[in-house]
C-alpha cells in the first residue's frame, strides 16, 4: 500500500507545470534525436546533462528520463517510413514497418507502434514500481554464464528465422559473426582480422552496420529499377483513430505482453540492451505465430513485438541502475552521471535516503510514456509528408543523414566509409536471396556471445561447469532443443516436397 | 537470369572459400595460454559451420541444377547501369568527406545523386532547378542542425568554416 501513496504523491509533484513543460520537451529532443541515424539516446542525454545542473534534483532527473524515453521510441518514426533505424532498439521494427509504409498502411504502422511503444514502456514501469528491489537479487544472480546462455539461445533463433531455407539463412548469420569478430577480441585484446588497418582495432561500429545494411542497400535496391518505374512516391491511407480496431487490439495482446515480458527482462540484464530485446521478441513473435510466412511483409504483429520489448526494456533496465547502481549500457552509465550531479548516490541506499527522487523517476517515466504518445500521435500527419517526395529525391537525402549520423557516432570517417561496405553487403544479399535478418542478429549477438563465454571459462575453468547453473541449464536445453527441432522440421520439409518435383 | 541460375553456387562457393580462410586465419593467430579456449576459438568454430553449410548449399545447388538444368528463369531487368553509377557516387562521398569537408560534398553529391536516381521523364530542364534547391536547403540545414543543435562539428575540409 505505501508504494501506492508514494507514487500517488510522486505523480502530484511530477505533474505540476514546470516540470511538465520540461518533459514534454525534453520528450520532443528525445524523439528527435532517436529519430536520427547516429545519434542515440545516449548522446541526447549526454547533451541534456548539463542543462539540469542548475535544476532541483528531482527534476533534472525527471527531465533526463523524459529524453531517455523519448530516444527509445523515436527510432521506430525512422524505421518505419525510411528503412531507416534510428536507434539500434528499432531494427526489428524495419522488418515488418517498411514493408507496411511501402503498402501504404505507414500511418496505421506509426499507429500501432506508438500505442504498444506507450504500452510496452508502460509494463516495464509498473514491474520497475513494484518489484524493483527483488528483481535486482534475480539480476546479481546472472553471472556470464547465465548471459552466455541468452546469448546462444538468441543465435539458435538465426535457425528458426530462416526456416523453409535453412542453410542459406543460417549462412547469411555466420557471415555477421564474422563481421562481429573483426577487431580486438575480448578479454585479451588480441587484433583479428584487422588487415594492418588501425581503425578496424575498435571493431565495426553497430549502428553504421544497421544503417549501412538497411539504408544504403535500399538506395542501391531502388537504384535498379527506378527508370521502368517512373516518379515514385508512396501512398499514404488515411487512417481513423491509431488505425486499427478494438477486435485486432486485442487479438495483439498476448503477443505484446511476451514481448513486454521479454523486453524488461532482458533490459533487467546489465550489458545486453535494447537491440537485442526487439530482435529477440520479433523471433519470438514470429516463432509462435500461426502465420509465420507473413512475418517481413508487413506484418502488424511483428511491430508490435518489437516496439513493446524495446521500450519495455528502458523500465527494465532502470532496476539495476537503480537498485543496484549498476548502468546497463551507455544511456543508463549517463543517468547515472546524471544521478553523481546531483549528488545523488545511485543504489540500496537510494531508496531509503532519496525515496522522493526515486519515486519521481517512477511517476516521471510513466507520465513521460503517456506524453511520447500524445507528441507522436499529434505529429504523425507531419512525420508522413516525408513520404510525399518522390523517391529518387529522398533517398539521396537518407543517404546524407547516414553517412552524417555514422560519422557523428563516433567522430571517425571511418564508420560513414564502412556504411558503404554494408551497403554492398546488404545488395548482394538482396541478390543471391539470402535473408538480411540472420546477419543482423548475429551480428548483434555475436561479440557478447564471445566475451560471455570466455568470462565464464575464466571464472569456471571449464565448459562443463557452466551446468552447474540451472538458468544456463534452463537456457542451452531450451536452445538445443529448437534447434533440433527445427532442423528436423527443415529435413522433413524437403523430403515432402522431393517426390512433388 | 545468370544470378537466379547460378545463384546458390556462387553462395555456396564463397562462403566455402571464406571458411576455409577463417579457420587459417583463425590457425595463425595466438593460442591462449591460460584458457581453454583463446582468441582463435570463435574464428575456428564460426569457420567450420560455414565451411560445412557452405557444402551443404553447394551440394544441393548442383543437383537442383542437374534435375532441373534449363528450368524457366525470368529474365533480370535490373537497371545496373543506375546502381554502378550511385554506388561510385557514394564510394566518393564518403572518402572525399574528410579531405573536401562536409559542405561541399554534399552540396555536389546529392545533386549528382539525385540526377542518377530520378527517371527519364523526370530530368527535363524544368527539374533541375527543383533538384538544385533541395541540394542547398538541405545540405545547408543539416549542417547548422549537427553543428548548433547537436554541437558536432562535420568535418570542415578546405572551406573555412
Amino acid at each position: 500500500m505505501s508504494t501506492f501513496m508514494k507514487l500517488g504523491s510522486a505523480m502530484v509533484t511530477v505533474c505540476q507545470p514546470v516540470s511538465l513543460l520540461f518533459m514534454i520537451a525534453g520528450v520532443a529532443i528525445g524523439i528527435v534525436f532517436g529519430s536520427i541515424p547516429g545519434l542515440s539516446a545516449a548522446m541526447a542525454v549526454a547533451l541534456m546533462l548539463p542543462l539540469t545542473f542548475s535544476m532541483e534534483a528531482g527534476l533534472g532527473m525527471n527531465t533526463l528520463v523524459a529524453v531517455y524515453i523519448g530516444g527509445i521510441s523515436g527510432g521506430l518514426i525512422s524505421a518505419i517510413l525510411l528503412n531507416m533505424p534510428g536507434t539500434a532498439s528499432s531494427i526489428a521494427t524495419t522488418f515488418d514497418g517498411y514493408p507496411m509504409a511501402q503498402k501504404g498502411e505507414a500511418m496505421r504502422a506509426l499507429g500501432i507502434g506508438i500505442v504498444f511503444s506507450f504500452l510496452g514502456s508502460i509494463f516495464s514501469f509498473l514491474i520497475l514500481s513494484f518489484f524493483a528491489p527483488t528483481l535486482a537479487d534475480v539480476a546479481l544472480k546472472f553471472t556470464p554464464v547465465e548471459n552466455f546462455g541468452i546469448c546462444f539461445f538468441a543465435l539458435t533463433m538465426v535457425a528458426v528465422l530462416s526456416s523453409g531455407r535453412m542453410v542459406k539463412g543460417l549462412l547469411a548469420g555466420l557471415l555477421g559473426l564474422v563481421f562481429a569478430m573483426v577487431g580486438m577480441a575480448p578479454i585479451d585484446g588480441t587484433p583479428r582480422f584487422i588487415f594492418g588497418n588501425t581503425e578496424l582495432m575498435a571493431g565495426f561500429n553497430q549502428l553504421s552496420t544497421l544503417i549501412g545494411i538497411f539504408a544504403v542497400a535500399d538506395i542501391l535496391k531502388s537504384a535498379e529499377s527506378m527508370s521502368a518505374k517512373g516518379v515514385q512516391t508512396i501512398p499514404v491511407a488515411k487512417v481513423k483513430g491509431f488505425g486499427f480496431s478494438m477486435k485486432e487490439f486485442v487479438s495483439w495482446i498476448p503477443g505484446a505482453l511476451r514481448a513486454a515480458i521479454i523486453g524488461t527482462g532482458i533490459g533487467i540484464l546489465p550489458g545486453i540492451g535494447g537491440s537485442t530485446s526487439g530482435m529477440l521478441s520479433y523471433v519470438t513473435a514470429k516463432n509462435m505465430s500461426k502465420h509465420p510466412e507473413t512475418f517481413g511483409t508487413g506484418e502488424p504483429e511483428g511491430i508490435v513485438a518489437t516496439e513493446a520489448a524495446n521500450n519495455a526494456t528502458i523500465g527494465g533496465a532502470m532496476i539495476p541502475l537503480l537498485v543496484l547502481g549498476i548502468p546497463g549500457d551507455g544511456v543508463t552509465a549517463m543517468m547515472l552521471g546524471g544521478f553523481l550531479i546531483h549528488g545523488l548516490s545511485a543504489g540500496p541506499l537510494l531508496f531509503v535516503k532519496n525515496a522522493d527522487v526515486v519515486y519521481g523517476i517512477f511517476a516521471a517515466c510513466m507520465v513521460c510514456g503517456l506524453i511520447m504518445l500524445v507528441v507522436e500521435w499529434t505529429c504523425i500527419k507531419g512525420f508522413v509528408q516525408v513520404l510525399k517526395v518522390p523517391r529518387h529525391i529522398l533517398l539521396p537525402l537518407i543517404l546524407v543523414l547516414c553517412a552524417v549520423g555514422a560519422y557523428a557516432t563516433n567522430n571517425r570517417v571511418f564508420d560513414a566509409q564502412a556504411i558503404v561496405l554494408f551497403g554492398v553487403i546488404g545488395y548482394l544479399y538482396h541478390k543471391f536471396g539470402l535473408a538480411t535478418t540472420p546477419f543482423v542478429l548475429c551480428f548483434l549477438v555475436g561479440n557478447m556471445t564471445e566475451t560471455y563465454l570466455r568470462r565464464g571459462i575464466m571464472s569456471y575453468k571449464s565448459f562443463g561447469a557452466f551446468f552447474t547453473r540451472p538458468i544456463f541449464d534452463f537456457f542451452w536445453f531450451v536452445a538445443v532443443a529448437v534447434l533440433i527441432w527445427s532442423v528436423f522440421k527443415e529435413v522433413r520439409g524437403t523430403r515432402s516436397r522431393e517426390p512433388a518435383e | 537470369m545468370f544470378i537466379k541460375k547460378y545463384g546458390d553456387i556462387i553462395v555456396g562457393g564463397v562462403f566455402a572459400v571464406l571458411g576455409i580462410a577463417l579457420i587459417a586465419a583463425a590457425r595463425m593467430l595466438p593460442k591462449s595460454q591460460v584458457m581453454e579456449i583463446g582468441p582463435d576459438f570463435m574464428p575456428t568454430v564460426a569457420g567450420t559451420l560455414i565451411l560445412v553449410l557452405s557444402v551443404i548449399l553447394l551440394v544441393q545447388a548442383v543437383r537442383g541444377l542437374r534435375k532441373n538444368p534449363d528450368g524457366a528463369y525470368e529474365r533480370d531487368e535490373s537497371d545496373y547501369r543506375r546502381v554502378i553509377l550511385s554506388l561510385i557516387l557514394i564510394l566518393l562521398y564518403v572518402f572525399l568527406l574528410k579531405p573536401v569537408g562536409f559542405i561541399l560534398c554534399t552540396l555536389v553529391y546529392l545533386f549528382c545523386q539525385i540526377y542518377v536516381l530520378a527517371p527519364d521523364s523526370s530530368r527535363t530542364r524544368k527539374d533541375i532547378p527543383v533538384y538544385l534547391i533541395t541540394d542547398v536547403i538541405f545540405t545547408l540545414i543539416v549542417y547548422y542542425l549537427f553543428r548548433l543543435g547537436f554541437k558536432i562539428v562535420l568535418p570542415t575540409g578546405i572551406l573555412p568554416f
